[in-house]
């Protein structure tokens, strides 16, 4: 059952439009996350839906109830969602305070404020900082003060904007985990916004991917990175290695594409002389030195350009008649004595090709 | 795309209404705390027994600054209050800005040394029942070493050898005015007048002359300060004696006769002005024998001689004394 | 230079003593600032508020002329309030001229764009995503206000210490519409202005030092009543 709608969203800041008839649908109980680049419109849509702001044009329907028409009574409204917001906001005050705010505002005074918000606290991790002046708390922490003061309602529908935006790895993993912890244990359903897609992909039943202040496409994780609809998406999820070319043979599903004069081997059914572009994700790629070692339709001679290290992984540049980047282990690199100008074989699987008719530019 | 937080005119007419009620309670409730019975002197321990009745009748009087400077209405206060079963509030003023009260209406009586000024205060209608009630004399006062060499000469002499003195070596030659349109101020000018000169051209003649702009109690502390030449009335000059290094140098002179009168507000002219009865019971009280007798000692102990002279029983006889209806017939 | 030391020494005498005409007249001062910084604050907090939350055009304009009253001369005040409440001014009928409410409304008119500039300013400070943040969590636009009001309550408690300590330390409006008569509308700054003109000096000093300890007591008091909040 869908727990929030909305129907062809419009927002607009003076002549600019920042959302453009956005229609999605949230399923009770799922954790839905937005994604998109900067400045897409996430964080419009989110105060919409939070009734902070008012929308230009079209409906937001909460639990059946349309909470855009002027009748509707906001603070009622709101009061049954809460949202967190990228920079954590606490109050100068207690954390105690801070937590116990949402109660408070609500009439919800003495023993059950008080055992709600110590109960809460201690799920946090923060059990003995009660009495800490928010102002003093690091970034993390108080990003988690945020968090439990919009559960300590239990709302229907926690909204997070990029909530781990300006965390730390360790604290990024804490606010998912408690994410997660409150979503399995009170059904609450979460809608949230990141620019990280690796978040994404460990948190969400659902992604719908917002460019531009449109809803380009909405699916589950997986559709989502590995299918992405067009090229655009295709490169906000990281897909590197973008070619175009030509079908020149199709056989039975395995369709032959010339890119920069090799032949590449894919899985597709679209039909020969279709103008296409191909992605392939750099893990999926596998360097040997030798041409025989894997099952891969596609082994390509190649030579070695050059190699970027990041953390633990290793980017490496191969030119196999177009420029592939391919990822490997540092440790690898090492046990293969990788180094520039190299050469070896450069494999991948038909399947690990993706095809997509190629978009009018 | 903001929202309105609040309701503008909501929230501005209910803290309007607030500070309005206030503001009223204000206006009402400043009678309980401001009813103290006043102590004589502002120095000593001593209270008076006057009990405080909330609500009580305030009569105001704008008195001349050398009278409150010496004290002497500290001393009548609580007498007269006690009498007429009054709060009397007593606003220390120079002549100039006390008749300019009086004309508003925002005393009921003013007390003041200056004839011509007075005079004028009455034909334009302002006041009625003027009586004269003490007097005294005026003095010039200056350093010991009298630089411009006064000492016993009339006062129109000694004024202008200051004004030659001080316009040659203004260093060494000063003369302290008071500035403010006081009955004192008044009495210098008529001063200048006879000694032959313009008081423009004395204002403008050099730096010698420095308008003070202040009481008399004041101006005498400046003119010790400065080395410089004053003139003052006995009583001030007396009570000031131990802070002041000023000696008396011309001390007589038929200009330096020095005369209070009292005036009450006309209730015609200023419709405002509600306590003539009061008024006249405390101008008639001023010239009563006994006040008369109060005032004549006043000082005396203090000083070894009295700082006013009470005007009943004939105690001014040089030209220029009120005529014996203007002290003796009370007011009906 | 003797003179502040005998200053010092007399005002413990004095507070000591329990001086009668001391006590009165430092009563009345606390008395009547008390009433003006109530009256003000009743409405230069809300007023504040409404010019920080509501964007109109003319808004910094306003603003510059509420600041440009910060430094409004108080003998200025005194002269043009006397022109009103004098009996025979526009409002004589209320009996007004030379008695403590006189000094009052004298005091509000003068610290009244203090009050309202400072709110202003304690609010600026707030930021916005404290807004936000309270109504997110289900607050009404009444509970917001307040949440940010209480946010900038530092602030806010420093604009009324400031407008408390100028009201009960002006003199020029107080004599003016006053006319420090004893037992009445006598108050500390009067009755300096007054010892000083009679050149007992060691008398004014005391007594100012008596008004500045009550001015830091009420400044303490405030500060540590906001530090239990």
């Amino acid at each position: 059952m869908a727990i929030l709608e909305t129907m062809d969203l419009e927002q607009r800041a003076g002549a600019s439009v920042l959302l453009s008839k956005v229609s999605l649908s949230v399923e009770k109980g799922e954790i839905f996350a937005v994604i998109g680049p900067t400045g897409a419109g996430k964080t419009t849509l989110l105060r919409l839906i939070n009734l902070l702001d008012r929308p230009a044009a079209g409906d937001i329907i909460f639990d059946g109830q349309k909470i855009t028409d002027p009748s509707c009574d906001t603070v009622k409204a709101r009061r049954r969602m809460a949202m967190v917001f990228q920079k954590p906001a606490v109050f100068n005050n207690t954390v105690y305070e801070n937590v116990a705010y949402p109660l408070k505002v609500r009439g919800t005074h003495g023993k059950t404020e008080k055992s709600a918000v110590h109960q809460l606290l201690e799920t946090i991790g923060l059990g003995g900082y009660a009495r800490r002046k928010a102002k003093t708390l690091s970034g993390g922490e108080a990003q988690r003060v945020a968090l439990a003061r919009a559960v300590v309602v239990k709302p229907d529908l926690l909204l997070l904007d990029e909530p781990t935006a300006n965390l730390d790895p360790v604290n990024v993993k804490m606010i998912e985990e408690l994410v997660m912890r409150f979503n399995r244990e009170r059904g609450l359903t979460v809608i949230m916004s990141t620019h990280d897609m690796q978040q994404a992909q460990r948190v969400a039943n659902r992604i719908g991917v917002l460019m531009n202040g449109q809803l380009v496409q909405v699916g589950r994780p997986g559709d989502i990175f590995y299918s992405p609809d067009n090229a655009r998406i295709a490169g906000f999820v990281g897909m590197r290695n973008m070619f175009r070319g030509y079908i020149v043979r199709n056989e039975l599903g395995i369709a032959v594409i010339n890119i920069g004069g090799r032949d590449i081997q894919t899985v597709s059914d679209l039909p020969v002389e279709s103008a296409v572009e191909i992605y392939i994700r750099p893990e999926d790629v596998v360097l040997a030195m030798t041409a025989a070692s894997s099952s891969a339709r596609n082994n390509l001679r190649c030579s070695i350009t050059s190699l970027s290290s990041i953390g633990p992984l290793c980017t490496v540049t191969v030119d196999c008649g177009f420029p592939l980047e391919v990822l490997v282990t540092d440790k690898s690199v090492v046990e293969m004595g990788l180094s520039q100008g190299q050469e070896l074989y450069a494999s991948f699987k038909a399947s690990a090709v993706r095809v997509l008719p190629s978009m009018p530019r | 795309m903001k929202t309105l937080l609040i309701n503008p005119i909501r929230s501005v007419s209910i803290s309007l209404i607030i500070t309005c009620l206030l503001l009223g309670v204000i206006l009402a409730g400043c009678a309980p705390a401001a009813t103290q019975p006043a102590p004589a002197d502002n120095t000593s321990s001593q209270i008076t027994a006057t009990p405080i009745i909330p609500g009580k009748a305030r009569f105001k009087i704008a008195t001349t600054t050398s009278l409150y400077d010496t004290g002497l209405w500290n001393y009548l206060e609580p007498m007269f209050e006690k009498k007429a079963n009054v709060e009397m509030d007593i606003v220390y003023a120079g002549t100039g800005i006390a008749l300019e009260y009086g004309r508003r209406g925002d005393v009921d009586a003013i007390v003041v040394h200056d004839p011509a000024a007075e005079a004028k205060f009455i034909d334009e209608g302002y006041g009625i029942n003027k009586r004269s009630f003490a007097f005294n004399h005026f003095l010039i006062a200056g350093p010991v070493a009298d630089p411009a060499g006064i000492k016993d000469l009339t006062p129109e002499q000694a004024f202008k050898k200051i004004y030659e003195a001080g316009i040659a070596d203004p260093a060494k030659v000063k003369f302290i005015s008071r500035g403010d349109n006081s009955g004192t101020h008044s009495k210098e000018k008529l001063i200048w007048k006879a000694a032959g000169l313009n008081y423009e051209d004395v204002q403008k003649s050099g730096p010698w002359y420095v308008e003070a702009g202040k009481g008399m109690g004041p101006c005498l502390l400046m003119a010790s300060e400065e080395g410089a030449y004053i003139l003052c009335d006995i009583s001030t000059f007396l009570a000031f004696k131990g802070k002041v290094d000023l000696v008396p140098l011309v001390e007589k002179g038929d200009l330096f006769l020095n005369v209070y009168d009292v005036i009450e507000i006309n209730p015609e002219k200023i419709t405002t002005a509600k306590m003539l009865p009061t008024a006249k019971a405390f101008t008639n009280w001023l010239i009563s024998d006994e006040v008369q007798d109060l005032i004549g000692n006043y000082g005396v102990a203090e000083y070894g001689r009295p700082l006013f002279t009470p005007l009943k029983g004939g105690g001014c006889t040089e030209s220029g004394c009120p005529k014996l209806e203007d002290y003796t017939v009370p007011v009906e | 230079m003797q003179e502040i030391w005998q200053a010092l020494v007399q005002s413990v005498n004095l507070i000591v003593s329990l001086d009668p005409e001391v006590i009165q007249i430092s009563l009345r001062s606390l008395y009547i600032s008390g009433c003006s910084i109530l009256i003000a604050a009743l409405f230069c907090i809300p007023v504040g508020g409404l010019i920080h939350f509501h964007d109109f055009s003319g808004k910094r304009v306003v603003i510059n002329i509420i600041q440009t009253f910060y430094s409004l001369p108080t003998v200025v005040v005194g002269l043009m309030v006397f022109l009103f409440i004098s009996r025979s001014g526009p409002l004589g009928g209320l009996e007004l001229m030379f008695t403590p409410t006189a000094v009052v409304i004298g005091q509000v008119i003068l610290i009244m764009p203090v009050l309202t500039g400072m709110t202003i300013s304690a609010l600026s400070g707030v930021d916005r995503a404290i807004r936000d943040t309270a109504l997110s969590s289900g607050a009404s636009n009444a509970q917001a206000m307040w949440a940010i009001l209480f946010e900038a309550r530092f602030a806010v408690v420093g604009a009324l210490i400031l407008g408390f300590g100028r009201a009960i330390s002006e003199v020029g409006a107080a004599l003016m519409l006053g006319g420090n008569i004893r037992g009445y509308t006598r108050i500390l700054t009067t009755a300096i202005s007054l010892e000083t003109q009679r050149g007992d000096l060691v008398l004014a000093l005391a007594l100012g030092i008596i008004l500045i300890s009550i001015a830091m007591v009420v400044s303490i008091t405030m500060n540590i009543l906001l530090q239990r909040y």
